[in-house]
């Protein structure tokens, strides 16, 4: 299982990083780094994401 | 090594920058650190901001900053028959706004330090005395005796510093946001209500020139509903406004529409705008917000740093002139929002139908009874939905 992120979508507007309930996700310019070892698959980033740019498989 | 300040500010949006440049005025060496190579940037929102401001605030709203002067705002019910309500405003360059907020920030004494990622924090002896970053390549280390966190929705260290400040996506709205060009205008900023619009949000036309508008919609993160999707609907159901429309940008981001936390101030540690969820429930404005917070908050910590006490007690009366104020008035929008969640679009064409721009600042205000009551008379039926606002 691994969150993946479409940078052909991505704005980097850092909504799944305010979103996400354990901080996995970090924003570095035009990238969204999550940590696998925290990320715990909820789902949540995935429907906050303006861009549908997240998949969570 | 590592550098020493009397304060540091975690983001130069707005918040932040007024922050440094109210407490850089009274004397402190403070320093604004901002993850992003340039300022402003991306744009998450509709630039939408009031120009009634105290002159003493000395905001850069010029003829540069500003795109395009508004009069007024026009609420637009599902069936398109609207009321209007008076208020001078501006849509902005965020890009040029923000940058000159920074300006006016450095000309006051403050450090500006953009392409700076703040990490985590640094604690001494248990209690918060700086932050780690990471800046072209190097790990630095920032000390100070207060952070603060003008972070905006990505609050990661406020949440880190032990602040319940995380968003949910019942109190979010996912926005979407297209930059048009060829988009008649007038300097009236329009909103459109309606379920089949947006699931609680609305869309928005906000001018930005007499043939260029911000065009976007913003709906409740619970829903799951792509934004994109219904913002393309509402632009494809509307072919004689947008029959010549190009879109010139692309933009978007979550905003939060609960109100304001409770807890702004730890020891050593203060939230200021966005971070604190300081954004308005109806509109979704926080530029505003985050500047008269910042002020609270720097004029606070000035007298604080006089007596070198940054706990918590020494900085509570931010909190509680916030609270008093803004925040007490948010809470009732919030009561606004939550009721206008319960409305089907039927309900809100009555309302609209009955409804004009003097009810509506009565409604924003807080003041729900008469027009509440004025309703009702005509239609009982409101009265499940509207109840909480009695």
């Amino acid at each position: 299982m691994t969150h993946r992120v479409d940078k052909s979508k991505c704005f980097y507007c850092g909504g799944c990083v305010s979103l996400c309930p354990v901080m996995a996700l970090v924003l570095v310019e035009t990238n969204v780094v999550c940590d696998e070892s925290k990320c715990t698959k909820c789902g949540i980033c995935v429907k906050g994401c303006p861009a549908r740019a997240i998949k969570v498989e | 090594m590592a550098e020493h300040y009397d304060a540091i500010v975690i983001g130069c949006g707005p918040g932040g920058s007024f922050f440094a440049k109210t407490a850089a005025k009274k004397g402190m060496n403070v320093a604004v650190l901002d993850k992003k190579k340039d300022l402003g940037s991306p744009v998450r929102c509709g630039e939408g901001i009031a120009t009634q401001w105290d002159a003493s605030y000395g905001l850069p709203l010029n003829a540069k900053s500003i795109a395009m002067r508004i009069d007024a705002a026009l609420a637009i019910a599902p069936n398109g028959k609207s009321f209007r309500m008076a208020g001078a405003g501006a849509v902005v360059e965020r890009k040029i706004f923000d940058k000159f907020l920074a300006i006016d920030a450095a000309r006051a004494g403050a450090h500006i330090l953009p392409k700076t990622l703040v990490t985590d924090l640094v604690r001494e002896n248990g209690k918060i005395a700086g932050v780690k970053a990471k800046r072209f390549g190097e790990e630095v280390e920032f000390r100070a005796p207060l952070v603060v966190s003008a972070e905006g929705m990505e609050n990661t260290i406020a949440r880190k510093a032990g602040m319940k400040v995380q968003h949910t996506l019942y109190d979010t709205d996912v926005c979407y946001e297209y930059e048009m060009a060829n988009v008649p205008c007038e300097p009236v900023i329009e909103l459109y209500f309606g379920n089949r619009i947006s699931s609680r949000g609305y869309a928005w036309i906000f001018p930005k020139a007499k043939d260029v508008a911000n065009v976007g919609i913003g709906v409740g993160g619970e829903t799951g509903a792509d934004p994109k999707a219904l913002l393309d609907a509402f632009i494809r159901e509307r072919p004689e406004r947008f029959k010549k429309a190009e879109v010139i940008e692309v933009k978007g981001g979550d905003i939060s529409v609960g109100a304001s936390s409770e807890r702004l101030v730890g020891d050593n540690f203060m939230v200021i705008g966005t971070a604190a969820h300081m954004v308005d429930p109806i509109h979704g404005g926080g530029m505003g917000l985050a500047i008269i917070a910042g002020k609270i908050a720097a004029e606070v910590v000035a007298e604080a740093h006089e007596r070198k006490d940054y706990s918590r007690d020494a900085l509570v009366r931010y909190e509680k002139e916030w609270h008093a104020g803004e925040g007490a008035a948010m809470l009732k929008r919030l009561k606004l929002r939550k009721a206008m969640e319960g409305l089907s679009d039927d309900d809100l064409n009555f309302i609209f139908e009955n409804m004009d721009g003097n009810d509506a600042a009565k409604l924003m205000d807080g003041d729900f009874k008469s027009v509440v009551a004025k309703l009702l008379l005509k239609r009982p039926s409101l009265l499940k939905v509207v109840k909480s606002l009695m």
